[in-house]
Formats: structure tokens, sequence, C-alpha cells
């Protein structure tokens, strides 16, 4: 799996719950395509992941590609993610940073949308 | 068409939309196939629908390695969804309601289908297609038909070609792609510049015979055609081959007193109306579907069915064809489904309407290809009016939903056999039906409560000939004047005809194979039966 290169040095992976808050700041949203690789990357995590947009209480199943591009997410939403099990810091952690490095999009194309 | 040189060959200018040349034997994907298909149902277990999904996704995933950029883009999602754990669960859902799983699969991904559909961002809405390709590509496989592919080294030339198609191709021997229709910014196009196959679009319909050469110029956007190996015809591509010379009379005769008759044809296998012309009769009395829905997983596709019956509609050219909703059970149990209880249990609309996931499905692709033609829809083994209602209501739920995804359809005309004597005998009690045929094999049986698969006691149908051809007579009389037909056997031997005549009969639907000999009889005969003066 590749969830094992975020486990961090000789630490047992722990059960644990975690969540964090971030805009999206990507200029369309999320689309198929990063709605594809953030579904994957939370894939790879053997924790539950849920997201809620922009302060609702409806919680999302973070894996399903079908709910997260369902849920229309767009430059300026607010994400909560939260995730519960083993490996939910490095799951957490991981995704946040997939947001801020713009899902890697820039990357992959050589461009900014 | 525009005059040519007899030397070059034939150019036609198109859009590029991949470059690169390629020559090779034509595959004209809209010919009609005169292959008949396999008859033989599939017996046996078609294997879980869950092995069906992960053979698309290693076929999916076998592809994704090999190209980048947008067109990998498209297939991680297309493998995304096929992996989605809320499908999955809502898959489980309807299963432990008792829903069959490839139903319960199809409901599912249809749910999310209609979602992006209603999307405000074109993005997202062109990502359902994708979805329904997916769809497809798992429904062939699950029913081990896989879409059909093309020799390799072949130039593909039609109105469209789907991903999956696209996909399941080995395109190794080179080869290009020909499109009347189509977009350099579709899909498929993504995907051909992708592999750098040669591809044109937008281009002008032109017929040329199977494995005769054409050159494509994906960078100019042309087709070169061989001079020698363009077709007779040009536009338009299909010309339905006539394997006898029959009369072009639309199958509307005469009786020798001059009452004006319909002779229709009887089909099985979609297959059998290539060799026939749609000129040749009135259009199609009766469609059998289980011919066209061999096994759950052909139940389950709405589109490989409505292909299908789109396909019989534009062969009518107008004419009515009457398509028959699944009669399943009986002596005609689907391979995958448990249900059915013998002649005189669980089948037909019986059935339909207590599996109605089944029943959405046809009724969906029915409704979606009434557009296409003059379409009549039979529904099999009626007894009660309220069983017409019931499947009255699906189509008008189905057609809501159609509506509402913008998809185009139209409610056909919906009418019932006449097979079961309860339904004969109170004919006149059926308001909602639009039109009767009658199925004389079943209605028989019932009578003489022999079955029709008893060879013991064929004799007992036999005789009850004159008492089938009497409640044909009293349900006539009750019919209100509404469009009647008959296509059973009877309606096939030169013996009955008088009588069915004088029961007021007017439109007779048989086998092709049947269709002269009968005509050939039928205009000998007065209205009334009785054969004409000085013959």
């Amino acid at each position: 799996m590749s969830g094992s290169r975020l486990t961090i040095g000789e630490v047992e992976p722990l059960a644990a719950k975690c969540q964090t808050e971030i805009e999206v700041k990507h200029g369309v949203g999320l689309h198929a395509r990063p709605s594809v690789t953030f579904t994957r990357l939370a894939k790879s995590f053997p924790c539950s992941i849920e997201v809620a947009v922009n302060g609702s209480d409806i919680w999302l199943n973070g894996k399903s590609i079908i709910k997260i591009m369902g849920a229309r997410i767009r430059k300026g939403s607010i994400l909560r993610i939260r995730a519960d099990g083993v490996l939910a810091e490095e799951a957490i952690r991981a995704l946040k940073e997939l947001i801020e490095r713009n899902f890697d999009e820039d990357k992959k194309h050589g461009r900014t949308t | 068409m525009k005059t040519r040189s007899m030397a070059a060959p034939r150019k036609l200018q198109a859009t590029g939309a991949s470059p690169g040349t390629a020559s090779g034997p034509v595959y004209l994907a809209e010919r009609p196939t005169l292959v008949p298909m396999p008859v033989a149902p599939r017996a046996s277990d078609p294997g879980t629908l869950a092995q069906a999904v992960e053979t698309a996704v290693a076929a999916l995933q076998d592809l994704a390695d090999r190209v980048d950029g947008d067109s990998r883009g498209i297939i991680d999602f297309q493998i995304e969804v096929l992996r989605d754990p809320t499908i999955a669960e809502m898959t489980e859902e309807r299963v432990s309601a008792g829903e069959h799983s490839v139903f319960a699969w199809v409901a599912a991904i249809d749910a999310h289908v209609a979602e992006l559909e209603g999307a405000d961002e074109e993005e997202v809405r062109a990502r359902a297609v994708d979805i329904l390709d997916i769809k497809n590509r798992v429904l062939g496989i699950w029913s081990g038909t896989p879409i059909e592919d093309f020799p390799a080294g072949s130039i593909f030339v039609g109105k469209d070609i789907e991903p999956s198609r696209f996909l399941g191709h080995d395109w190794s021997a080179g080869g290009g792609i020909v499109l009347f229709g189509g977009s350099a910014a579709g899909h498929v196009a993504l995907l051909a510049r992708a592999k750098s196959i040669p591809m044109v679009v937008g281009c002008d319909r032109f017929d040329v015979a199977t494995d005769s050469q054409v050159r494509i110029d994906g960078d100019a956007g042309m087709v070169f055609l061989d001079e020698q190996a363009e077709g007779l015809s040009s536009a338009p591509a299909r010309v339905p081959s006539q394997t006898h010379a029959a009369a072009i009379d639309h199958g509307k005769l005469q009786t020798s007193d001059g009452v004006p008759i319909l002779l229709s044809i009887n089909v099985n296998d979609p297959s059998e109306i290539d060799g026939i012309g749609a000129t040749t009769t009135a259009g199609i009395g009766l469609m059998r579907s289980e011919f066209a829905v061999r096994s759950l997983a052909d139940a389950a596709n709405e589109d490989k069915q409505f292909r299908i019956y789109r396909r019989a509609l534009e062969w009518a050219c107008g004419e009515p064809v009457t398509i028959r909703m699944l009669d399943i059970g009986g002596d005609k149990p689907l391979a995958g489904l448990d249900d059915g209880t013998g002649a005189m249990g669980m089948r037909g609309i019986r059935l339909l309407l207590a599996r109605p996931e089944i029943a959405r499905v046809q009724a969906r692709a029915l409704l979606r290809a009434a557009p296409f033609g003059n379409l009549r829809v039979l529904l099999p083994m009626v007894t009660f009016p309220s069983e017409i209602d019931g499947m009255r209501q699906i189509f008008a739920q189905e057609a809501e939903l159609l509506l509402h995804r913008k998809i185009a359809h139209r409610i056909p005309q919906i009418g019932m056999m006449v097979e079961v004597p309860a339904a004969a005998l109170m004919l006149d009690t059926f308001d909602n039906a639009e039109f009767f045929s009658f199925g004389t094999n079943d209605l028989a049986q019932y009578l003489a409560a022999s079955a029709r698969d008893g060879s013991d006691i064929r004799d007992y149908r036999d005789k009850a000939a004159a008492a089938v051809l009497r409640l044909i007579a009293q349900a006539m009389a009750l019919s209100a004047g509404k469009p009647a037909s008959i296509c059973g056997d009877m309606a096939g031997n030169p013996s009955f005809l008088p009588a069915l005549l004088a029961a007021g009969l007017r439109h007779f639907s048989v086998a092709p194979a049947q269709r002269p000999a009968i005509g050939s009889v039928l205009v000998g005969l007065n209205a009334d039966g009785t054969r004409a003066a000085g013959d």
C-alpha cells in the first residue's frame, strides 16, 4: 500500500481520531480529476475518512468518488475532514497537504487552470 | 453524388481529430450483420458481478498504464467509479432487499448518472457518458458478449465509436478511425491522440464494401476511398438486402372482394430482419424480445436493448413495429433467474410486475426507442386489466424520469396478447389496451388443458382448434373495433384462414418464410372466409 510511506519512523500505527479544516483554493474545485486524486489517497489509508462541506453536518465518505464529486466542492469551499482508525493522523496530514498542493494539478499539466 | 475522376481514388474532406496517416481494410460498423447470433441461451453460471467489475478494472488499468494526460484522467475516473464504496453499499442494500445483484448494481450506477446529468457544469455532465460507458462494458463482460471487436489493422468507419470499444481493440497492428459524427474534442479523440491512432471526424456518409481499402490522413482530415472498392450506393449507408424477390406491397393486401388485409412478420432473432425488405411487410407484428434479451445481464442492459429496438424501428421505415415485452417463465426461462413456475405460474406480465427492476429497464429502452418509428408495445400473458394499469404506471414513471434527465423518449401504444381464456372472454373490459394480438399457441394449451411442451398430448391441442376459433370469434365481437391481429401458429396455417377471416380478423402476422404463401391464400378468399367465385 502506498500508505506505508507515510508511517513515521518506527512508531506503531495507532487507532485514533483526527480532524482538520481547510479552504479549497483550486480554481475549479473538485471536478473529476482532483476528486480521483483525493479518493485514491484517502483509500490508501486503513482508517475511515469523512468530509463535510461548508459547515454542513452531513459527513460524506471521503473514499467515494461519487460522494466527493457530488458534493460540488468549489474554490473557496471550506472542507472539514475527519479520520477515525489506524493512521488517522497521517491520513489527515496527507489529505490536507494534497489540497494545499492544489491536488498536484499544476505538476500534472505544467499549467494552472 | 459529385462526379469523380476515373483514375484517382475518391477524396472526402472531413476534420482531423488525431494526426498521422493510416490505410487498411474498412470495418463498416453500421452495416447490418448477416451472421446469425447463436440461438441457444446461456445456461451456465455467468460468474459474479464482482468478477465482471474486476475484469473491467483490469482492462482499464492495463490501458491507463500505457497513456497519460487527459486520456489517463478519464480512465482513472472510470476505475475509481467501478471501485466506489458507495456504489458497492447501495448495491448490497438492494440485494438484501431481494433484487438480483446485476439490477442492484445498475440501479446504483444509474442513480449516480442521473445526478451527474443534472449538474450545472458541462465538465461534470460530460462524466455521465464515461460512467454509462463502463456500465455497458461491465454488462457486456458479465453476459459473456463483450462489445463487438473489429479486425486488427482495419479502419473503423461508423457514426461514432464508444470509448470502451476503442479501449477494447488491439491497435498494435495499426488502423484508424473515420466517424460520420464525432468531435475532435470528444473522449475517443483524446484517446486516439494519446495512442497515436489517426482519426478523422465529421465525414460525409459513404458506403464501401467491407474489406475494401481506405486511406486516412488525420493531419489534413482527408479520407481516400479506393476507386474500385466503392460500393454501388453512396448515402444512405444502410440498404437492406433482399434475399428473394418479394412484392413491394408493404404487406397491404386485399381479399378477393376488396377488403383490406394487413400481413406482417414475426421476428425472433433481431438479425432476422437483415435479409428482408421492409417494403414487403406491414411492419413487425410480433418481435419476441426474449431473443434480444438472452440473460439477466441483457435484461439489465438498457442500452443494448435500446439499440436492438431502435434498429428494428429504423428498419421498418415508419411501419408499425410491435415488440412484446419479455415473456419469460413457463417454457422460456431466463438464464440466471430462478423465478418462473411453469406455463400456468409466474410468467409473462405476472413476472414483469413481480420483478419490476426487469420491467423498468425494458420500459426505458422502449421509451427511448419509440421516437425512432411507430412502436407498439405488447404485454404477454395478460389476465386482468389491472395488470395493464400496473405496466402503464411503470411506463409513466420511467417517462417522467427520462423527462427529468432530458433524454428523448415517447410513450408508445400499449396493447395486450390475448392468450389467456379469461382475458379473451372479458375483452370488452380492457379499456386500457390500445390493441389486441391473439396468441393461439397458449390459448390452445389453456383451453384444452394440455401443456404445449407435452408432445404426447399434441393431439388434444390440434382437436381443440375449433374451440380456439370459436373463442377468437367471441373475443373479436368484444374488441370494440380496436386494432386486432393474430400472431400465433394458427395464422400461418392456410386451413384456418377462412375461419379467422370469418371471425373478423384483418391483420395476420406470420414467420417471414410463410408470408408469400399466406398472402396468396388470403387474396383468394372473400372477407367472410368463403372461397372467391370461380376459384
